[in-house]
C-alpha cells in the first residue's frame, strides 16, 4: 500500500473516532476500568511479594540449643543444618554474644547482670536464614528432628497471612485479568459492530470495488487503537495519582512499616516506565484487536 | 469477457437457481438480461462477482476462472468490474466527487491521478455542476449517473448494472441507457439486467431471457430506434 492511501486511511480511523464518539466513549469508559483494575491489582500482587521478599530477607529463624550440647555436637548440628534444602546460610550465636548484646541493650539495668556474676542463663544457638520463606513449615519440622534442641523461634503468623495473601491474590489476579480482557473484549467488539453495522453499506460498496480486507479493517483497527490509547493514558494518571496516596498514607503507619520494612513498598517512580508501557500498549491492543474482530462478519461479501 | 460453461447453481435451501446455463459475452459487447423476478438474474451477477460459487461447472470473467481463483484475489477480480446498483448506493455522507474518489483510494491510485480522473469522469456523466453536492441534494437519475461515474472511474473491462433504471423516471431511463451504450462504444463490456421490456425494445441488441433458471432467448434484435 502507497504512503498516501494509508495516511488516508489512518486518517479515516481518526475521524471517525469523533464521527462515533458516543460509541468511542463507552469503549473508552469500559476499557478504562477494565484497564485500572487489572494495573491496580499486578500492582497489588507485586507489592505483596516484595513485601515477603523483604522478610524473607530480614526474618530469620532462630534454633536454641540445649545447655548441656558439646562442642563436638554443636559442630554436627551446625552443619546438619546448613546442608538442610531450604537454608540459605546458618551461622553459630554463641550465648556468650548473647549475653554481650542483652547486656549493651540493657545498660541502665547493669545491676540486674552484675548479681548474675559470670551465671550466663543464656544458650547456644544457631541463626539461619531460609530461602523461600513457603517452605518454612517444612523447614521447622526437619530441624525439630534433630537432637539437642531447645527451642525454635520463627515468624510464623505473618509469614503464613503473607503467603496466604499472596495465594489468594495470584488467583484474584489472574482472575480480573481474564475476565476484564473478556469483558473489554466483547463490550469493544460489540460497540464497533454497531459502528460497523452503521457503515455496511459503506463496506459492502468498498468489497463491490475491489478493497482488500485489510484496507476496510485500517480504520476501524486505528480507531479502536486510539480509543484504547487514550483509555491507557487515563488510566496511567489516575494509577499513579491513587498509588502516591496509598504509599503516603503507608509511609505514616510507623508500626506496619517496622514489620515489613520501608524498603519494601515499591514507589511509583520506580515503575513508571513499566506502567506506562504497559498501560498504553495493552490499552491499544486491545482496543485495536477488539474493534478489528467485528468487522469480521460484515468483511465477508 | 464472461463465460459460463454449463454452470449450475443449487442453493443451501434445495433451491436451484441456474440450470446449466452456457453464455458467453464477449469484450466490447452489450448484452440485456432479461427475466422476471427470481429467474436467476441475480444469481447470475453473483456468480460474476464471485459473491458465490458455482455448484458444477466453470465462469470465467476477464480472465479469471473464478472456481480456481483463491479468496484473497478476489478483490484483483473486482477491480476488473464496475457494478452499478438499483438502488444507487451512495455514501451519504460524501459528496459526489468523494464518493467516486473513493474509488480510486480504495485501488490504491495515486492521488494525482485521481484529481484528474475522478473529475473528467463527473464530466462524462454531465454533472460538473454538482461535484461538491451530497446525494441527497440530488434526483434519482443524477445518483444514478454519479453510480455509473462511480463504476467507470476505475476503468473496468466491464460493467454490470442491475436495474439501473428501476427506482427512477421512466424518461430518465433513457438517457441512463444511453449513457451506458456511449460507454460501451469506448470498448467497456456492459451486462445490464432489466424487466423493462419498452427499453429493451426501443433499444435492441443482444437480449438474453433467463426464465426459471435457464436462458430461454438469447439473440440480438433490432431496436425500435433503428427502424
Amino acid at each position: 500500500m502507497k504512503f498516501s492511501g494509508f495516511k488516508y486511511l489512518i486518517g479515516q480511523g481518526v475521524d471517525n473516532v469523533w464521527k462515533n464518539r458516543m460509541m468511542a466513549f463507552a469503549s473508552y469508559c469500559v476499557l478504562l476500568v477494565s484497564l485500572l483494575l487489572v494495573g491496580l491489582s499486578v500492582l497489588l500482587y507485586y507489592n505483596v511479594n516484595s513485601i515477603i521478599g523483604g522478610i524473607e530477607e530480614k526474618n530469620e529463624v532462630i534454633v536454641y540449643l540445649n545447655d548441656d550440647t558439646t562442642d563436638a555436637q554443636l559442630e554436627e548440628i551446625g552443619t546438619l543444618l546448613a546442608e538442610m534444602e531450604n537454608v540459605a546460610e546458618a551461622s553459630f550465636y554463641s550465648k556468650e554474644d548473647a549475653f554481650l548484646s542483652l547486656k549493651d541493650s540493657m545498660a541502665e539495668y547493669e545491676v540486674l547482670f552484675e548479681s548474675l556474676g559470670d551465671d550466663n542463663p543464656l544458650v547456644d544457638a544457631y541463626r539461619l536464614r531460609v530461602k523461600d520463606i513457603a517452605l518454612i513449615d517444612e523447614t521447622i519440622t526437619e530441624i525439630e528432628k534433630l537432637e539437642h534442641i531447645y527451642s525454635i523461634r520463627a515468624p510464623y503468623d505473618f509469614v503464613n497471612i503473607l503467603i496466604q495473601l499472596r495465594t489468594i491474590l495470584t488467583w484474584v489476579m489472574g482472575a480480573i485479568i481474564l475476565a476484564m480482557i473478556i469483558v473489554s473484549m466483547v463490550i469493544i467488539s460489540n460497540t464497533t459492530k454497531a459502528s460497523v453495522y452503521a457503515r455496511r453499506e459503506e463496506i459492502q460498496i468498498m468489497k463491490y470495488v475491489g478493497a482488500t480486507n485489510a484496507f476496510i479493517r485500517l480504520p476501524f483497527f486505528v480507531e479502536g487503537m486510539i480509543t484504547g490509547f487514550l483509555a491507557g493514558c487515563s488510566a496511567l494518571v489516575i494509577t499513579w495519582l491513587v498509588y502516591d496516596s496509598i504509599v503516603g498514607i503507608l509511609q505514616d503507619q510507623v508500626a506496619l512499616l517496622s514489620i515489613i520494612g520501608m524498603g519494601s513498598i515499591i514507589q511509583f517512580s520506580a515503575i513508571y516506565l513499566e506502567v506506562t508501557l504497559a498501560y498504553i500498549t495493552g490499552g491499544a491492543l486491545v482496543g485495536a484487536i477488539g474493534s478489528v474482530v467485528s468487522t469480521r462478519r460484515h468483511i465477508d461479501v | 469477457m464472461v463465460e459460463l460453461k454449463n454452470v449450475s447453481v443449487t442453493y443451501a435451501s434445495g433451491v436451484d437457481a441456474l440450470n446449466n446455463v452456457s453464455l458467453k459475452i464477449n469484450d466490447g459487447d452489450f448484452a440485456f438480461v432479461v427475466g422476471s423476478s427470481g429467474a436467476g438474474k441475480s444469481t447470475m451477477i453473483k456468480l460474476i462477482l464471485k459473491e458465490i460459487d458455482a455448484t458444477s461447472g466453470t465462469v470465467t470473467v476477464n480472465g479469471y476462472n473464478l472456481s480456481k481463483l483463491k479468496k484473497r484475489k478476489i478483490p484483483e477480480l473486482r477491480r476488473t468490474i464496475g457494478f452499478v446498483f438499483q438502488d444507487f448506493r451512495l455514501i451519504p455522507s460524501m459528496t459526489v466527487y468523494e464518493n467516486i474518489a473513493f474509488v480510486l483510494r480504495v485501488i490504491d491510485a495515486p492521488r494525482k491521478y485521481i484529481r484528474k480522473r475522478v473529475p473528467y469522469v463527473i464530466s462524462l456523466v454531465g454533472l460538473q455542476a454538482k461535484a461538491n453536492s451530497y446525494p441527497d441534494e440530488l434526483s434519482g437519475g443524477e445518483k444514478q449517473r454519479v453510480a455509473i461515474a462511480r463504476a467507470l472511474v476505475n476503468d473496468p473491462k466491464l460493467i454490470i448494472a442491475d436495474e439501473p433504471t428501476g427506482n427512477i423516471d421512466p424518461e430518465l431511463s433513457y438517457e441512463i441507457v444511453e449513457l451506458l451504450k456511449g460507454i460501451n462504444e469506448c470498448g467497456t463490456t456492459i451486462l445490464m439486467v432489466t424487466h423493462e421490456h419498452d427499453l429493451v425494445r426501443h433499444f435492441g441488441g443482444r437480449i438474453i431471457n433467463i426464465t426459471q433458471g435457464e436462458i430461454v432467448f438469447d439473440e440480438v434484435i433490432g431496436g425500435a430506434n433503428e427502424i
